[in-house]
Formats: structure tokens, sequence, C-alpha cells
């Protein structure tokens, strides 16, 4: 066993040695994605100094106040007087402090503000229900307003969120000491203390620190919104990380009948080290080669460019499954060519196009669509299926959902590594 | 125990009969040497004493091990310094010999000691942390054998080493084969240097097309031409009647003539060469070139095939 560790270790200290490698492993897959942002992501904007631009945000105030709001507001320290919470909002939101990076704009009608967000004519739309007013003033309401935003802008309806965010936690704390203030009116005693606690801790578990509650709705989708180039910057380094992967795969497979031509291969059959272990470390450092090289594409691609991998669990089965498949191809791939110098044929040829048929889905995706027939043409190659993993975890897929995928890479694993060990075997052993 | 027992060793690529019927003995502890052309079959005997071809017929036992039944006890016994350089380029000397002694099973302490160790029997301390691909090759080859001595093989097989490498380092290699053996390590040396063979054998055997044609130590072999000087001459004209003179002249065992030069076979060079000259003068003949050959593995080697052994 120890034998077999020396053999990968060696191969994996090679491979990292070679500056050709590297540029091939690491350098070229994470260059491309990040011609595309900077190409269509203002990078280089953003890093000479950003200037945020002004949201529009849509109001539609319903809010009809109440006595006991204004109740309420009156009792606060220092005072407000003020019909509704609605009205405290909007003025909140057309305050001069925010002049640079909000304008507000109010309508009567929720759909027309929904439909001047949906037409990106607005970034935002508030709706304030006619009764937010008074479920802030009940003890036990629960003050919600719709905040309805545009899903390709992130950093715009960010910051209103914080805005409002930050303006509704100062109007809880209020809550909780006027709460706190009438209860010492009437009974000055421990017991109202506790009464006190148990009133502010009621209000803390109320769906967070906050008495009023941001109701979050995107026309697309329910989860967090992803800016539109970072998806596609996440599915441009998705591609090269498979496409180099079974580049690495297959380059570093060759090791073996370079080690052979180099006639290193033939001393180390002199050592009393069985042959089978000495393919079984050269497997292996296939293997670790190609695990360093996706682990480490993985998690620059997450830092650089911030690519969404999707769960935990359906991007670790997928790494697994292109780890495995890239080394079983390139093993294959090797056990089929008599030396090296048919490399040509198997990088330029077999490689290319195997690979990138596969990976058609994902320049498909690129243009926003998808064609059924493509992807029927991509899942005849081994990675295809691979891609499909791939794309389906950033797409945010659960490991049920990726399980067939997987399964069916697996096999093609299993078979490109049962040839290239029994070719390779028949040859050397 | 012999160190290395053959016996009846064939080989054939194809058509191609690269060892046929070879049979030879070697002493523990000694120098043995396969001399022959490039092609004779040195290498493959070697390759197939290294385990790494299979015999089609006979077999080899090496410290007792046989080929055939205990390759693994072959491989333990053994280091093998192969013809070409067989290291890794990217790593350093340092690192190939921490390698090469894993695969030979050190481990540890006893690895890095030995590593270190090896590193001053080959004089490359100083460039132990340089990758071998700034080596020179005569550096080269030193690692090559240095990782033959990892772990203390008691034969050591050593194809050609000094092909190809400039005068300093080859006779840097011929001392640390003749170190070797006064450790008693025994050494089973192939070249188609005769000079080499010469030096450092206690036993030699003669390789030609894929058979042994003679083995011997140095003086048995040369006996085998006797103990005849070689002359080989050239005239400014033919003459019958000199070669007749010549054949009659004391000390001349031999007067052969082939394509316009004279070979002569003499009992002492420095006596008969003056009465060639006198021979020559009387009959009106100048002599325009002499050549002498003492006894060599290369008269050896030219009497038992008819072809110089670099050909």
């Amino acid at each position: 066993m120890n034998k077999i560790f020396a053999v990968a270790l060696k191969d994996l200290t090679r491979s990292f040695r070679s500056a050709f490698a590297l540029i091939f492993m690491f350098a070229i897959p994470l260059l491309v994605p990040l011609l595309f942002l900077v190409m269509f992501g203002n990078l280089a904007d953003e890093e000479q100094g950003f200037e945020l631009p002004v949201t529009q945000v849509v109001v539609v105030n319903l809010d009809e106040g109440g006595a006991g709001f204004e109740q309420a507001m009156t009792n606060l320290p220092g005072g407000m007087e003020t019909d509704s919470l609605g009205a405290l909002v909007v003025r909140v939101l057309q305050s001069p402090d925010f002049g640079d990076l909000i304008a507000v704009r109010l309508e009567t009608e929720p759909a027309t503000a929904r439909s001047l967000v949906d037409n990106q004519e607005a970034g935002v739309a508030i709706i304030i229900p006619a009764d937010f007013s008074a479920q802030y003033a009940a003890f036990d309401g629960q003050a919600v307003l719709e905040f309805y935003q545009d899903p390709t802008l992130t950093i715009g309806p960010g910051v209103v969120k914080s805005i409002l965010n930050q303006f509704m936690d100062g109007l809880s704390g209020a809550r909780i000491a006027v709460t706190v203030s009438l209860a010492r009116l009437e009974a000055n005693d421990p017991a109202v203390i506790g009464q006190v606690i148990e009133a502010y801790m009621a209000a803390q578990q109320q769906d967070g620190p906050s008495a009023a509650r941001l109701d979050v709705r995107t026309p697309v989708q329910d989860g967090p919104a992803r800016s539109p180039v970072l998806v596609i910057v996440g599915m441009v380094m998705g591609a090269m990380l498979l496409f180099y992967a079974y580049y690495t795969g297959v380059a570093t497979g060759q090791g073996i009948l370079q080690e052979d031509e180099q006639l290193t291969l033939p001393r180390l059959f002199t050592t009393p080290t069985p042959p089978a272990s000495i393919l079984i470390g050269k497997f292996l450092g296939v293997l670790l080669t190609v695990t360093v090289q996706v682990i480490v594409l993985l998690i620059a691609a997450r830092l650089i460019f911030r690519v969404d991998w999707g769960s935990p669990e359906a991007i670790a089965m997928t790494i697994v499954c292109v780890i495995l498949n890239a080394s079983a191809f390139g093993i294959f791939l090797n056990s089929l060519l008599k030396s090296t110098r048919q490399g040509g044929v198997l990088f330029g040829g077999v490689l290319t196009v195997t690979t990138w048929i596969g990976l058609l889905p994902i320049f498909v995706g690129f243009a926003g669509g998808s064609n059924p027939m493509i992807d029927s043409i991509s899942l005849s190659m081994p990675q295809g299926w691979i891609g499909r993993m791939l794309l389906d975890s950033i797409a945010n897929a659960s490991l049920g959902q990726i399980a067939l995928s997987g399964a069916v890479s697996l096999a093609w694993t299993a078979l490109f590594f049962t040839i290239g060990i029994w070719r390779f075997g028949r040859r050397y052993v | 125990m012999k160190a290395i027992e053959v016996t009846n060793l064939h080989k054939a690529f194809g058509e191609t009969r690269a060892v046929i019927g070879v049979n030879f003995t070697v002493e523990q502890g000694e120098i043995f040497s396969l001399l022959g052309p490039n092609g004779a079959g040195k290498t493959t005997t070697i390759s197939m004493l290294s385990c790494l071809l299979r015999p089609d017929d006979g077999d080899a036992l090496i410290l007792g091990h046989s080929l055939r039944k205990d390759p693994m006890g072959v491989k333990s016994v053994l280091g093998v310094v192969p013809q070409e350089i067989a290291l890794y380029d990217d790593l350093s000397a340092s690192e190939n010999l921490t390698f090469w002694g894993k695969m030979y099973g050190l481990r540890g302490a006893a690895l890095k000691a030995r590593v270190n160790e090896v590193l001053e029997i080959i004089g490359l301390t100083d460039r132990a942390r340089d990758r071998i691909k700034k080596y020179s090759g005569g550096m080269k080859r030193r690692v090559n054998i240095g990782v033959a001595l990892l772990h203390k093989p008691k034969i050591i097989y050593m194809d050609e080493p000094t092909v190809g490498i400039d005068p300093q380092s080859r006779r840097s290699i011929l001392d640390s084969v003749l170190a070797l053996k006064s450790e008693g390590t025994t050494v089973l040396y192939t070249t188609h240097y005769m000079e080499e063979a010469q030096e450092l054998s206690d036993h030699i055997a003669i390789m030609d097309h894929g058979k042994l044609i003679a083995a011997g130590t140095h003086n048995e072999l040369v006996r085998i031409v006797g103990e005849a000087d070689r002359i080989t001459l050239s005239l400014n004209a033919e003459s019958a009647r000199l070669i007749e003179a010549w054949k009659r002249t004391r000390g001349v065992q031999q007067v052969d003539a082939e394509d316009g030069n004279l070979t002569l076979l003499v009992d002492d060079s420095n006596q008969v060469l003056p009465r060639l000259f006198e021979a020559a003068a009387a009959s009106d003949v100048r002599i325009t070139s002499v050549d002498i050959q003492e006894p060599d593995l290369e008269v050896v080697f030219l009497h038992l095939t008819g072809r110089a052994l670099r050909d």
C-alpha cells in the first residue's frame, strides 16, 4: 500500500511542477470566466470605484391609520405626530438623506406598482396594506408590508430593504418601550417587570427582531435573486471546470505511456514491487491530480466569481462523479494508444469532440434557452451526464434530482476503469 | 552458492532470435562482463535476468532465486542500472533517490539516512536539491547508478553505464564499479568497450549474434589467439616475392593478404619488424604503413568472428 501511495504522490508532485500543466489545469479555466465577467459584468469599474445607480421605488400607501396607533406615537419619547405608520414609511423613504440612492414615486393601485416592476420601469414596489398601522398598534398584531422587486437587480433593492429594516427595527423597539411605560403607570412591582420582559420576548419571537415584517416577492423565483451575469459566469466556469478536468484526466493518464517511453516504468518493474501495485499507484495519481484541480477550481470560482454551485450535497455528489469519470476516461483513452505520439489525435480529436458535445447544453444555456434534441445528443457522451449534473446543481437541484445522472455517469466510470485497467494490465502485468 | 547461474537462456522477438542458448556462471563478489557489439544480445540477456523479459526457454538462478519461479525474490537481491537514464527529470536527485528507495522497500529514517549516504557516494550532496533536468549527462549517470545502490543489493547489473559520457565521468563510474567489488558486491557489467571489460573484469563472456562465443578470464581469452602480436602492413606495390620472403623470416608465424593489406602474426613485433623492413628493401618494395596490435580482447573478437568489435 505504501508503494502505491509513493507512486501516486510522485505523480501528483510531478503534475504540479509542470508550468504547462498548471496553466491548463488552473489558469485557463479561470481566465475564460474572468474575461466574461470583465466584458459583461463591469468588474473593472467596480474595482476602480463603483457608483450605485438610483433605484426607482414605487410606493402604494393604503394604510388607514387608527386611534391606537396615534396614541402610541404620541407616547414615544419626544412624541411624533402622524396619522398612519404607512405615511411614516413614505416620509422616511422620501428623506433627502436617501436622495442619492432611491427615487420614490407614489401610486394608488398595487397592480400598477407591480407591473412597473415587471416592466423594469421600477426596481422595487412597496405596498403598504390598509391595516398596517392597526396591526402595529395592537399588542399581538403583526404589521406586514409587501416588498416586490426586480429579480435581475441585487444591490438597489438590497439598499431599499436595508433602509426599511432599519426603520422597522426602530419602530419595534419603540413599541416595546411604550408598552413598558404604560405598564409601569399601573403597577410598580416586580411582577410588572416580569410582564415587560415577557412582552419583549413575545415581540422578539415574532419572526425575528422586528414586529413589522417584510414580505419579499419576486416575479420569477422564490429563492434569493441572482445576477444573470453571475449565472452565466457560473455556467462558463462549470464548462471550463469540466473540460479541463477531462483534459487533466487524459494528460495525467498519459503519464503511464510517458514513463514507459522514458524507461522509468521498466525500471520500476525491476524493483521488488508487484507490477499491479505500480499501475494502481499510477491510476491513483491521476485521480488525486484531478481531485486537487477540481476542488481548487471550485473554491476559486466561489471566491473570485461568487459562483453559487447549489446545495452542498448536490455539488459534492457532482464533483465526486466528475473526478471519477474524468480520471477513468483518461485511463481508458490512453489504454487504447500504443505511444504518446498518438496523443495529438487523442487531445485534438476524441477529448475535444466528446467533451464539447457533452457540454452543448451549457452553451445553449448561455443563450438563455434549452433544446431537447441537443440535450439528447449530449447525453450520448459521458460528459453529457456530468454536465447535466452540474447544471442541475447550479440550478439548486436536490440530491435526489441529480441521482439518475450520477448513476449513469458512475456506470460510464465503471466501464472506462474496467477497460482501461484490463488493457494496461494485459500490457504490463 | 553462485551469484548467478544462467542455463540455456533463449529469447526471440518474432523471427529475430535475440538470445540463443546462453549459459554462464558468476561467482559472488566478482565483476563479470558481457562484451559484444551493439545488437549482440547483451541487453536482452540483462533484461531477462532483471525479470523484465520472460525467457522463451531456460532459466537462471540469482542467489538461488529462480527467474521463472521467484521473480520477486530475484528483484529483491538486485540493483539494476539501465543503459538509458531512467530518472524523473522534474524531481531533484534527493527526491528521485527517496522515491526509488521507497520502491525498494526502505522507509522513514533509514531511507533518509541511506539517501544521504548514496548522495555522498555519487558525489552529489551539494547538488541534491537541484532538479535532474539541470544536471550534466555525467551527473545524471551517477544518479542513475545511485538508485541501484539504495537497498545495498548483493548483485548489481550495469548495462553499458558509460555510453555517451565525458572521460572524467566515465573514470568516476569505473572507479565506483571497482569500489562495489571491493565491498563484496557482485557486478554483472555489459559493455562494447573492450578496454572497460579488460580493466574491470574478473571474468568476461563475449557475445555475438545472440550467442555466447567465448568466456573466461582475460588471459584465458587471449590464449585463444596465442601469444602472437598482430602486424598489419600496407605496401606501395604488390609483391609475391616479398610475401614469400616474409613467410621464411624468423619469428613470423602467419602471413595473410586481404584487401591490399598484409596481416602477419609474429612472436615479438619489436624483434621481427626490422627484419620485415630489410626484406622489403631487398625486394625494392616500400612499406607505407604499419599497425601493431598486442594480444587483447579486440584481437580475440576479430579472431573469433572475423569482424572488429566496434563494427
